[in-house]
């Protein structure tokens, strides 16, 4: 199927074009800033280079998440918006299965951490496996000292992949078992791949399911009884 | 004008609002408003509102189309706030827009978000037009522009802290009376006397900007101290002094500056205006100063996407389409 992959769960942000899981174009961007003025530029780009035109479109693939949520909506409001302008179906993906995979060679376990901010990674651990990687346990957001614990207490080699910026020097100190790599950021090709074996099996997104994966409230529902004022009437709603 | 079929798409603050506008008329208007969510936090919280715009963007676009009786394909061009307002909600509703136009093949205008509630009076007068003074009043903003002509504004007075519908929404929020706090001190003003508090007028030495936030603490010290003394007045009677305090100011500047430009016509727009209060004196004001009034009806003046797609009709007029590289300005100004 012809494909548009989208990614923006970091930083670093990528399209990429794929006919089946062959890569026909791809642009990236690793200036940290502006999604919204790189996406729909790259993608008119990548059609130009690929000599595609807009009814070519058969599926358009995008990454949910984890990771900050104002990049993942840009993404995410382009990939819905060009669905519904050609209609096509939608497949999403999580940003640590797109470093998972990237990273899967030998037989380390795989942690891939996004940062999400707030001194706080999302993570998961997968499992090479012939011609991928296999999710061992459910994603979790946790502090990097946190992290550090559950790789120990693992007791397998690690591979740690993703933003080592958000893991603080140091903090795997003592766990000789440990190794940091790359890649650093997830990218759109990757995405391709993934969205082959989902559309193959007919695993499309539901409208509900073009979502950012928060894992996270927002901070005002965490917090808001602490924002109320009390009224001087008694009675009043507060 | 031009009778080119427009979408329209604003999400700058905390309301989900699409159309169809063709020439004058508007085909179909849609709001998912999320005054609900907000009520508790006595405000807009910004991860909210980019949250629930991202879920509804796509129905809503869908749902305008369809109350149209539109397919996608006709439409000649879409149009989404670029700015002011909050980065992630903008975000959602630009992104769709631009995205939507480049897979149609059709041009894309970002818009002045105040530009949009310039252009709104227009939806139900064809006659209207500039030279004119417009009050911009809402919870996000509270400005007095002269629009010496279509695409010619200057931004003569602003605030210089809370928008008003800031200052209804903390003050009732302080009166425990709700939220949104407009419509809620509106209501209870009802049974009250508006001159039973004579609560102060801030900014007499500028006659175009506005203060708010002393209000707010002139009311609290006042209760405080009536409190003290064992005799709270009635809540009627305090939000109709507020009410009044508020409206009177917003008038007053507007028209301040309907005296400094000469201009035949005001108008209004943003939130605020369906206060009814407010919309009594600007009718009294507007008679009593010979001026022609353009009031939109309520839904008009609260943000919407029919204004978004009226202001893009007068840009492509002008030749004007944004590129594939614009981006988002939660910071944009007027003049
Ligand atoms: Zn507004």
């Amino acid at each position: 199927m012809k494909t548009l992959a989208i990614e923006t769960a970091t930083p670093a942000s990528s399209v990429a074009l794929g006919d089946g899981a062959e890569l026909v174009a791809m642009s990236a961007s690793v200036a940290g800033k502006g999604h919204v003025g790189f996406l729909v530029p790259a993608i008119d780009f990548c059609f130009d280079r690929a000599g595609w035109i807009r009814d070519d479109l058969e599926l358009v693939a995008v990454d949910i998440g984890p990771g900050p949520f104002t990049g993942l909506r840009a993404g995410l409001s382009v990939a819905q918006a060009l669905a519904a302008a050609v209609g096509v179906p939608i497949v999403t993906v999580s940003s640590l299965d797109v470093l998972a995979l990237r990273a899967a060679t030998g037989r380390r376990i795989i942690w891939p951490v996004v940062d999400v901010r707030r001194g706080q990674v999302a993570t998961a651990s997968y499992r090479p496996v012939p011609g991928g990687v296999v999710q061992d346990g459910p994603a979790e957001v946790v502090t990097p000292e946190e992290l550090a614990a559950l790789i120990n207490a693992s007791g397998d080699d690690a591979l740690v992949v993703g933003d080592h910026t958000a893991l603080p020097d140091g903090v795997f100190q003592g766990l000789h078992r440990v190794k940091v790599g790359r890649p650093r950021f997830p990218a759109a090709d990757v995405i391709l791949e993934i969205a082959q074996m989902r559309a193959g099996r007919g695993i499309f997104a539901s409208a509900e399911e073009v979502r950012p994966l928060y894992m996270r409230e927002p901070d005002a529902l965490i917090n808001w009884s602490d924002i109320r004022e009390e009224g001087l009437w008694p009675g009043a709603a507060g | 004008m031009s009778d080119r079929m427009i979408l329209g798409i604003e999400t700058s603050c905390d309301e989900t609002g699409v159309a169809v506008l063709h020439g004058d008329n508007v085909l179909s208007s849609v709001l998912a408003t999320q005054t609900d969510m907000h009520s508790r936090f006595g405000g807009v919280v910004p991860e909210v509102a980019a949250r629930a715009h991202i879920e509804a963007i796509r129905p809503m676009v869908h749902l305008a189309l369809r109350k149209a009786g539109v397919h996608s394909d006709q439409l000649d061009a879409v149009a989404a706030t670029r700015g002011p307002g909050l980065v992630g909600s903008l975000m959602v509703g630009f992104s769709f827009g631009k995205a939507l136009a480049w897979g149609l093949q059709k041009p894309f205008v970002g818009v002045d978000h105040m530009e949009g509630h310039l252009f709104a009076p227009l939806l139900e007068n064809p006659g209207y037009r500039p030279p004119a003074v417009v009050l911009l009043a809402s919870g996000g903003h509270s400005q007095i522009v002269h629009m010496r002509d279509w695409g010619d504004y200057t931004v003569m007075g602003s605030t210089i802290d809370d928008a008003a519908g800031e200052a209804f929404d903390k003050l009732a929020r302080f009166m425990g009376l709700g939220y949104p706090g407009g419509p809620a001190i509106d209501r209870t003003s009802d049974d009250g006397n508006p001159a039973a508090i004579e609560f102060p007028r801030a900014l007499a030495d500028r006659p175009f900007d506005f203060s708010f936030s002393g209000l707010k603490t002139s009311v609290v010290n006042h209760l405080q101290k009536a409190k003290a003394a064992g005799a709270l007045p009635p809540i009627e009677d305090v939000a109709a002094s507020v009410q009044e305090a508020i409206v009177d100011v917003l008038v007053a500047k507007t028209f301040n500056a309907v005296v400094e430009t000469g201009a035949p016509v005001v108008a209004a727009g943003g939130g605020v205006l369906a206060n009814r209060r407010l919309r009594a004196a600007m009718e009294e004001r507007a008679a009593a100063a010979g001026v022609a009034l353009y009031l939109p009806a309520p839904s008009l003046c609260t943000d919407n996407g029919a204004m978004i797609a009226a202001a893009a009709r007068f840009r492509l007029d002008a030749g004007e389409q944004a590129t594939w590289f614009d981006d988002v300005d939660p910071g944009l100004r007027l003049d």
